[in-house]
């Protein structure tokens, strides 16, 4: 139980320091600011609180409570400066818009619910995840939660289950085990469901801010109506906290919140190995297509991401990894015509294997665009989010064309979850390229819609900070 | 499927239609997931039996300190989906201790057997004596001294 208190100590800390520094709550609609606060401030404490931990256990061991004073000195220092500079409440001039919206934000909140009915007997039948929790993420926090040299074990070449993987997850969950003074089950479960909850907020707040109500709640249940995401948060692997931080960099880019963004991005490198990939095409689209943005957004990913090098190539230099392992004779092996295809014919299998039933993730998707229709004055954003994903899927589909593994074991064993971390951006992409209800004529604009309407059809900037 | 927005289409009800039918197709997606996941656990529960490892090598753990380095030795055969589960359950729950896959070179062996037989014949091969064995399949073996 104290783990778990432990836990929402970090996502408060992450919020206060987003509500401080970075200011949503100036943004309209409320709810979506305080979504954005929450989403981001879940992102941001977790990473936060696991590199700050991960770090002092590697520096100080022999100060093993330094990292929690310190933590609590900062909440305390933040909590005084929101209270010393704290403005009267700004008066919100959005309303739901109307009947519908309301009965969208029910919808999220009863499918919010089944999903953590269904994700309450997960948490019963199996408390220890799926296999890739107990045996790589959640033993390695076993490690770190040790302390002194024993912790180095987490990533000890001898450690036969990905000893070079990032740290972020397993860090986090060690610092609540310490902390609470027990290795309870119940943080790792509480920390993967954080994680969606933040996913959850983010691509609905930030879809609200920069589109419409409606298509931010829309985007919310797009989230919770993909059964291979949810079927991931019980599994406690790293893959919905890594979708989570991507989807989240994201929606920053497009928010003009570069460095938060960075931040976010960085942190995914942090995550699993597929980050550090997705950090450099993050980069790369950014400079491509936001230019004045890249220098900030590189800014906000140096700090987390010199902690990604310096492990990968000091303390895990030799460890093989699956690029280390797969570029010597990687020639031979994309000279083969049949992995080309046997890659295709996978990808296209995953895509279909999201169905559960009759139903793909992607019908609600569809019926929208469908109606809707891509707003042509938001093809910047679409080509951007887009761009990313598109990269991504490039990037995955050449580590299985050259590794050196068994190529149909690593897509049965991978593939699902590659998609899975990939969903929430291409969610994003899409409906951040769509015309808005609102701006369809479905209602007389509400006050809180109006702005985002004239946004949408002027093409300006998504809102800045105020 | 490009729209214009400078050109409102003057559907509403359409438009309202989708939105209503996005929803309710999303939140088709969660109900499935929940039957999926009911049916998935009822399957699955604990396949590894990972929860009964924590009493299995409660004795165990007592004996051999945090931070052994240990070789490990089982009766299933190397690579079997078996083989790993025991070694990953047993390694996730005997950290900080590190287990290491092979016998040799190792002064403490955990010995983590599926089936009862005579472990004492087991480690010999090895060169290992029997040191304690803790019930379950548990054994702790130790290098004969020359």
């Amino acid at each position: 139980m104290a783990g778990l208190l432990w836990a929402l100590f970090a996502v408060a800390l992450g919020g206060l320091l987003v509500y401080r520094f970075v200011g949503f709550a100036a943004l309209q609609p409320r709810w979506a600011a305080w979504l954005l606060t929450f989403g981001a401030g879940v992102s941001l404490g977790i990473g936060l609180t696991s590199v700050v931990f991960f770090l002092l256990r590697l520096a100080l061991p022999a100060v093993p409570g330094i990292s929690v004073w310190l933590e609590i000195a900062l909440l305390v220092g933040i909590g005084y400066e929101i209270f010393r500079t704290r403005k009267p409440a700004a008066v919100g001039n959005t309303k739901n818009g109307f009947l519908l919206n309301l009965l969208l934000a029910c919808a999220v909140l009863l499918a919010l619910a089944v999903a953590t009915i269904a994700m309450a007997g997960a948490w019963e039948a199996n408390p220890w995840g799926n296999w890739d929790a107990w045996s790589i993420w959640n033993l390695r926090a076993r490690f770190l939660a040790t302390g002194g040299e024993l912790s180095h074990r987490a990533w000890a070449p001898t450690l036969g289950s990905h000893p070079e993987y990032p740290l972020l997850i397993s860090a986090f969950v060690a610092r609540c085990w310490v902390y609470g003074h027990s290795m309870s089950a119940a943080v790792p479960i509480a920390t993967s469901y954080l994680y969606l909850l933040a996913l959850l907020s983010l691509t609905a707040g930030g879809l609200a801010v920069l589109r419409s109500q409606s298509l931010g709640w829309l985007g919310g249940l797009a989230i919770l109506g993909t059964p291979a995401v949810l079927h991931e948060v019980p599994a406690q692997y790293a893959d919905i906290p890594l979708g989570c931080y991507m989807a989240g960099a994201l929606l920053f880019l497009l928010l003009e919140h570069p460095v938060l963004g960075g931040v976010l991005a960085s942190m995914a490198a942090w995550t699993k190995d597929e980050g550090l990939l997705f950090l450099a095409v993050f980069l790369a689209m950014t400079a491509a297509f936001r230019g004045r943005q890249v220098l900030r957004a590189g800014a906000g990913a140096l700090p987390v991401s010199i902690l990604v090098i310096a492990f990968k190539a000091v303390l895990v230099r030799g460890t093989p990894s699956l690029l280390g392992v797969s570029v010597p004779g990687f020639l031979s092996r994309i000279e083969v015509p049949g992995r080309y295809w046997q890659i295709i014919g996978a990808f296209g299998s995953g895509f279909a294997s999201m169905a559960s039933g009759w139903y793909h993730p992607l019908w609600p998707v569809l019926v929208l665009v469908f109606v809707l229709r891509f707003d042509r004055t938001r093809r910047q954003d679409l080509l951007f989010s887009g761009g990313i994903c598109a990269l991504m899927l490039a990037g995955y589909f050449t580590i299985y064309l050259i590794t050196a593994n068994d190529l149909m074991w690593q897509l049965q064993t991978s593939l699902g979850r590659l998609l899975v971390q990939l969903w929430p951006c291409f969610l994003v992409a899409f409906l951040v390229s769509l015309r808005t209800p609102e701006s369809l004529g479905w209602a007389p604009l509400s006050a809180g819609a109006q702005p985002q309407a004239k946004r949408a059809s002027r093409n300006t900037k998504a809102p800045r900070r105020r | 499927m490009i729209g214009n927005e400078a050109t409102p289409l003057s559907r509403p009800l359409a438009v309202k239609a989708a939105v209503v039918l996005a929803a309710l197709t999303s939140l088709w997606g969660a109900f499935e997931y929940l039957g999926f996941e009911s049916s998935y656990q009822r399957q699955y529960a604990d396949p590894y039996q990972v929860g009964a490892q924590f009493s299995r090598f409660e004795a165990f753990q007592a004996r051999v300190p945090e931070n052994a380095v240990m070789g490990y030795l089982t009766d299933l055969a190397p690579g079997s989906v078996a083989a790993e589960a025991m070694f990953g359950s047993a390694q996730y729950v005997l950290a900080p201790r590190l287990l290491e896959k092979t016998p040799a070179g190792h002064d403490l062996v955990l010995g983590n057997f599926a089936k009862p037989g005579d472990f004492l014949t087991l480690g010999l091969p090895y060169g290992l004596r029997l040191e304690q064995d803790f019930g379950n399949g548990v054994v702790l073996f130790r290098k004969e001294s020359r």
